[in-house]
């Protein structure tokens, strides 16, 4: 997905001449060849996150398109201040690229995973968040943030992902049914996707067919009557603290509406990662593996 | 701009004293800098237009100072000025860039509008425009960490369309700027990052005149010595009046040092 979104930066570089790239002393090689065919449109700043969101700021104030590109903590977590008060206060239309999402960067340490970045952007009105599940969708986000007035947050994994759309044919500003089945529903974001596979195995071995829907969009404006009156069991996914990101969303969006569903959300337990290992190490340890959600799914169609 | 420097005084007091407001220290502090660049430094009219040049204020709690001063140049009119700090009212004490097209930045937290100024400088420079970008930081302000990441890369960026002004006046919300951290030498820093800098009296406005005009290759940074307060004799270099609110007795007792 970074790939696709570096290329999609490129497309867009060589027609906009204001579009701008601060890449904050991070991407290795991904920026390579841009800055060199870009150079008056691309800065390495070095490592000075609240100084690079404020420029960035100041950037759209006089026209310019900013992207700001760094590993995701450092995107949203750093200069949170700076996000708040500089972009989305002042509503610019400013792109932040957060790469690894969620766990990807295991066993980096805690200070490197981003499971409450969902969670601090959705404080800051005005802000898109995007949580792409594959390069489709990675580059149909980047293309909605860069056609947006808004400011945008875009959260990627990293690079080599699966493609698991067909076409390009897709909207990402409302959840994408990837597979139909009649006994519940579950919405994933990001990397998570990749244990969807597995997950949809086990759960057909008992005779259950969920029905799996992305969300790339988290600050979806879509109504989510519309597929929610269909299903009695409601499940969210997500590499993300359980509290604070897309199931907490969707739960405070049935609380308000005229829904009478409970939602049952699988997310990273909320305390500090000091368990030392990979992405799919960490997910078994938390419990939202396809084989840990597998049972959990059982259980709670079996008990309701 | 004695003249226009008393008036604007006059109306932070009276903005100060109809609102309740603190910070009327803070304001009095950085008038005459603020004034002389809009009235003496700065290309800028009504209405706004794209090639106007830029003032930040970067320690927003002065913002009666930005104020009055607009209201002096016609930017602001009286009902906007009277609606200051007001239930259902026009302007916050700290800066909303959506109250005024002469607003430039919402701003309020300390050490955002140096980075802000950097990326409006460095935009006008690749689009090799000629505005040119002021910003007004406070000496306590010089203590938050995003001033110096910026005073770090402002001049790899080549922006000698950026000036900075720091308003030192010595005493902060709580003690003094010198006492509280190593400020000094703070000319000698300022020069260390690669700023072309100046130390002068910022209440002389002639001084703050001729040295913001001096082309330089390089930003600019403009160490102005000021006194809190200034043009009030009970209120210059107190400490309280960084946050003390002027009652109808103290406004009309300032105002008479101020004819």
């Amino acid at each position: 997905m970074r790939n696709t979104i570096a290329n999609e930066i490129i497309k867009k570089a060589q027609k906009d001449k204001n579009l701008f790239l601060i890449a904050g002393d991070a991407g290795l090689r991904v920026w390579d060849e841009y800055k060199v065919d870009f150079p008056n449109q691309y800065l390495n700043p070095g490592v000075n996150e609240q100084c690079d969101i404020g420029l960035a700021a100041g950037m759209a104030l006089r026209g310019h398109k900013p992207i700001f590109y760094n590993i995701a903590p450092f995107v949203i977590m750093r200069p949170y201040e700076q996000v708040r008060n500089d972009i989305c206060y002042q509503n610019l239309p400013v792109i932040l690229i957060g790469t690894g999402s969620g766990l990807t960067y295991a066993p980096a340490g805690m200070t490197h995973y981003a499971i409450e970045d969902i969670a601090l952007g959705l404080t800051m009105p005005n802000l898109d968040i995007f949580s792409p599940a594959d390069p489709i969708e990675a580059k149909k986000c980047f293309e909605y943030a860069y056609n947006s007035s808004k400011p945008s947050y875009i959260r990627v994994p990293k690079a080599g992902e699966e493609t698991i759309h067909k076409n390009e044919d897709i909207d990402i500003t409302q959840p994408i049914i990837i597979k139909e089945g009649k006994d519940g529903i579950l919405f994933v974001h990001s990397s998570m996707i990749d244990e969807i596979s597995t997950l949809d195995d086990l759960l057909q071995k008992n005779n259950i067919n969920l029905t799996f829907a992305t969300v790339p969009m988290i600050t979806t404006k879509y109504k989510f009557e519309k597929i929610l009156n269909d299903f009695n069991h409601i499940f969210t996914l997500e590499e993300h603290y359980e509290n604070g990101g897309f199931g907490s969303l969707l739960t405070n969006y049935i609380n308000n509406s005229d829904l009478c569903k409970k939602i049952i959300k699988f997310g990273i337990k909320n305390e500090y990662i000091h368990k030392i290992g990979n992405r799919d190490y960490l997910r078994k340890y938390y419990e939202i593996d396809a084989t840990s959600v597998y049972k959990k799914i059982i259980k709670r169609i079996k008990k309701c | 701009m004695k003249n226009i420097t008393t008036n604007i005084r006059k109306t932070i007091l009276n903005m100060a004293n109809a609102s309740g407001s603190p910070h009327i220290g803070s304001a009095l502090s950085c008038t005459d800098i603020i004034s002389t660049l809009y009235f003496k430094v700065m290309n800028i009219s009504k209405p706004i237009s794209n090639d106007r040049d830029y003032f930040l204020l970067s320690k927003a709690h002065s913002a009666m100072a930005l104020y009055g001063t607009l209201y002096e140049k016609d930017f602001l009119d009286k009902k906007t000025i009277e609606g200051y700090y007001q239930n259902g009212g026009t302007l916050p004490a700290h800066t909303d860039r959506d109250t005024s097209d002469f607003i430039e930045i919402s701003a309020g937290s300390l050490g955002h509008g140096l980075p802000i100024a950097l990326g409006i400088a460095n935009s006008i420079k690749l689009k090799n425009e000629s505005n040119k970008v002021f910003v007004l930081l406070g000496d306590g302000e010089m203590q938050e960490g995003s001033v110096w990441e910026a005073a770090m890369l402002a001049p790899k960026l080549g922006v000698d369309n950026l000036t900075i002004f720091i308003d030192h006046n010595n005493l902060q919300g709580y003690g003094r700027a010198t006492e509280l951290v190593e400020f000094y030498p703070v000319k000698e820093k300022w020069e260390s990052f690669g700023w072309e800098t100046y130390v002068i009296d910022g209440h002389d406005c002639k001084e703050i005149e001729r040295v913001s005009k001096i082309q330089s290759s390089k930003p600019k940074a403009i160490i102005c010595n000021t006194t809190k307060g200034k043009g009030v004799s009970f209120m210059e270099d107190e400490l309280i009046w960084h946050y003390f609110i002027v009652t109808d007795e103290i406004k009309e007792q300032a105002l008479k040092e101020l004819i």
